[in-house]
């Protein structure tokens, strides 16, 4: 197992586990990294020494016994070290909460350099695509009207001719009414609504990070 | 055969480690293989455990183009450590004085 295979399937469980982003965030940052530090040659060797992702997978999950409960509780771990827990208990629940918000934030910053290209490949896209059909839309428009035109300066010099040139400008003026009707009374509109609701979904990210915090 | 090491014990090796110098998780678990058979995968809950809890804390720094998080023992880790130990002392005290027949004056078989 290499370094990609064990990481996403560490993702997967842990998606899978409901573990929150943030804290899944910090696991595979601290997996990823183990990989680097072991050295490059070394990614089956490393996968095996910490064995499936799916173990893995649950231990974190288990010591996050914090995040399957709505109200955050201490994982009941270290008797050893219950002396501090007790004290410790207490300041969490509140700190953390201020501490995660700020995190997210910052995680949001920090991986700027991945989300920020995808953003703007998507953006591109479809305002690409957006820009194509519309210009091949132009572009037969064009064509129809060169071809009635050329065919009438024509008429009188070869008749036949120029009815070809007509009629054939007369079938691609259809083809582009055909087209632009349902194309423009809908298609730009549901490209419209497709940026639109690409972008309440990038809001709803910021939005869903707020409520879960407020 | 080995003793196990319960996580107690694993807190405190890891935070006398990190007390030390700072470090990172890859190094921790290097070090703690000089004593106790551990994989990075057992290391991790405990660092993010340490980290809730506030005794350690944690920031990056730029190593070969990318970002290593780095471990830093805060003054709560400091005094956890420090009974960490002196309940160390008393618990190795008291299993030598068993197992190495030490302390002879509280033992009967003599």
């Amino acid at each position: 197992m290499n370094k990609l295979e064990f990481l996403t399937r560490l993702r997967n469980s842990l998606e899978k586990g409901g573990l929150p982003k943030e804290d899944i965030n910090d696991a595979l940052t601290y997996y990823e990294e183990v990989f680097l530090d072991a050295g490059f040659g070394k990614e089956e060797e490393t996968a095996a020494s910490m064995g499936s992702p799916e173990d893995v997978a649950v231990n974190i999950l288990r010591e996050s016994g914090i995040h399957v409960d709505p109200a955050p509780v201490m994982p009941p771990q270290n008797t050893g070290a219950q002396s501090f827990n007790n004290n410790a208990a207490a300041q969490p629940v509140k700190k953390t909460s201020g501490g995660t918000w700020a995190l997210r934030i910052l995680i949001g910053v920090l991986t700027f350099p991945i989300w920020l290209p995808v953003l703007i490949v998507i953006c591109s896209l479809l305002f690409t695509i957006i820009v194509v059909v519309c210009s091949l839309v132009f572009a037969a428009a064009v064509a129809a009207i060169a071809l009635i035109i050329g065919g009438l300066a024509t008429i009188f010099e070869s008749p036949f001719l120029a009815l070809m040139f007509i009629g054939a400008g007369l079938v691609v003026t259809g083809i582009v009414l055909l087209i632009c009707k349902p194309a423009f009374s809908s298609l730009i509109p549901a490209c419209g609504r497709a940026v639109k609701r690409f972008w309440n979904w990038i809001m709803s990210l910021f939005k869903k990070g707020e409520k879960e915090n407020v | 055969m080995g003793f196990s090491i319960n996580a107690g014990l694993l807190d405190a090796m890891v935070l006398s480690i990190v007390q030390n110098n700072d470090t990172y998780g890859y190094e921790i678990t290097q070090y703690l293989r000089k004593a106790v058979d551990i994989s990075e995968s057992t290391l991790y809950p405990v660092l993010r455990r340490l980290q809730k809890n506030e005794l350690l804390e944690t920031y990056d720094k730029e190593f070969m183009g990318r970002n290593r998080r780095y471990y830093r023992i805060t003054s709560q880790g400091n005094d956890s450590l420090e009974e960490y130990r002196e309940e160390w002392r008393s618990h190795k005290k008291k299993i030598d004085s068993i197992l190495l027949n030490e302390g002879a004056e509280n033992n009967e078989q003599a």
